[in-house]
């Protein structure tokens, strides 16, 4: 590694040394992504072999249970948080192959439901976290952090708007720590919900992606409950994240206001800034599948690619949760978050189950 | 998720869909023969 970086130019070899950084921490989310796989298998085989009837833990809950002991009990060393911290590029990389499952006309007709769905989740959860902040006495801007981060897509969200809006680190990190916190409780509460309810595959899914924070969370607890209620946990997500611009946009325009600060100007560019790209190559990732650019076995093979990706991101949840850091973020940012998103998690929840009955969520 | 304070000249989204394009061209092409699960 060093000889390497002696023979490359300064800025190469200091790219390569940060490439070269990535490595171990990615080895560690393949290698515990494997784990999970392989406990998973092993667990079917063995039960099939000695006529058992066990559980079946698919490789998902393994990954993250997996990742999550080893942060919570020895740590993440230094030396693999880097490429741990890579597990939002996998994510991406996973949604945006997973586009190759959905045809054009179906992420139209699915999204555009989804949009109704997404337009009401995001007016209900913004007046409950407003009115629950109000109440609870916390400070205006880690209130408009929680409706912004329980609204939209979780931790990125807040990250947005945070410059946006001139919020301070303290109530960002208060923010980003109970959203987080609530993220690891949905992951396991959501399946167990949807199974109890006796949910479809796709109503289950379109609540995951309408009331779950984050982008991984919601994939994940999808995934928990079956591969395709991941596929539309993956899609009402992304419609939710499209919309991020425009609350951050809300947002910053009312907090100029406010505060007689700089105004937002150029506001389509704005727009654009915030706005999740990886959407864009989804929809041509559908687009090249609806035009049957790719063969059958060819969107088998893509399909199978977005999984080990989401196999990465999985290990990265587990081992970028750390309960004693959550711990810290103090309760009263935690009560208001966990209300709110009770309430909303209720709300979308009655949605999708009035929606399965009239609109035929199969 | 973590922010990145270097600024870069793309984005993590934008390499998320290069890296997804980079693929299926690379499976379409033939040169993944087959990807297993």
């Amino acid at each position: 590694m060093s000889e390497a970086a002696t023979i490359a130019p300064a800025s190469e070899s200091s790219k390569l040394v940060d490439f070269l950084r990535l490595l171990p921490g990615i080895a560690l989310l393949a290698a515990i992504g494997l784990l999970g796989k392989l406990a998973e298998q092993s667990i079917s085989a063995y039960g099939k072999s000695h006529h058992l009837a066990l559980p079946n833990i698919e490789y998902v809950l393994w990954a993250i249970l997996i990742g999550l002991a080893v942060s919570n009990t020895i740590g993440v060393p230094e030396i693999f948080r880097p490429g741990v911290a890579t597990y939002e590029l996998w994510l991406k990389i996973g949604i945006v192959l997973l586009g190759v499952r959905f045809l054009l006309g179906d992420v139209a007709k699915l999204g555009a439901t989804s949009l109704v769905f997404v337009a009401i989740e995001l007016a209900v959860s913004i007046a409950i976290m407003t009115w629950l902040g109000r109440a609870l006495g916390l400070s205006p801007k880690l209130t408009s952090l929680l409706a912004i981060g329980s609204s939209i897509c979780g931790v990125s969200a807040i990250i947005a708007a945070k410059g946006a809006i001139e919020a301070d680190d303290e109530d960002v990190s208060y923010a980003i720590g109970a959203i987080l916190a609530l993220g690891a409780f949905s992951l396991f509460a959501f399946p167990a919900i949807g199974h109890l309810l006796g949910m479809s595959d796709h109503a289950f899914g379109l609540w995951a992606g309408l009331a779950v924070d984050n982008t991984a969370e919601a994939t994940a607890a999808g995934a928990l409950y079956s591969a395709e209620a991941a596929k539309f946990a993956v899609l009402a997500k992304t419609t939710r994240n499209a919309t991020i611009g425009f609350v951050v946009l809300a947002y910053a325009v009312y907090w100029a206001r406010k505060s007689r600060g700089a105004s937002v100007e150029h506001k389509a560019a704005f727009l654009w800034q915030k706005f999740p790209k990886f959407v864009l190559g989804f929809l041509l990732i559908s687009l090249m599948a609806t035009l049957g650019v790719f063969s059958k076995p060819q969107i088998t093979d893509l399909a199978n690619l977005s999984r080990w990706a989401f196999l990465l991101t999985f290990a990265g949840v587990g081992l970028q949760t750390n309960f004693k850091d959550l711990r810290k973020q103090g309760l009263r940012p935690l009560i208001v978050g966990a209300v709110g998103e009770f309430g909303i998690a209720a709300l979308t929840l009655a949605m999708v189950l009035g929606a399965a009955r009239f609109l035929n969520l199969g | 998720m973590p922010s990145d304070p270097v600024p870069r000249k793309l984005s993590l989204d934008w390499w998320s869909v290069i890296a997804a394009l980079a693929a299926s061209l690379l499976i379409k092409s033939g040169l993944f023969p087959h990807i297993p699960w």
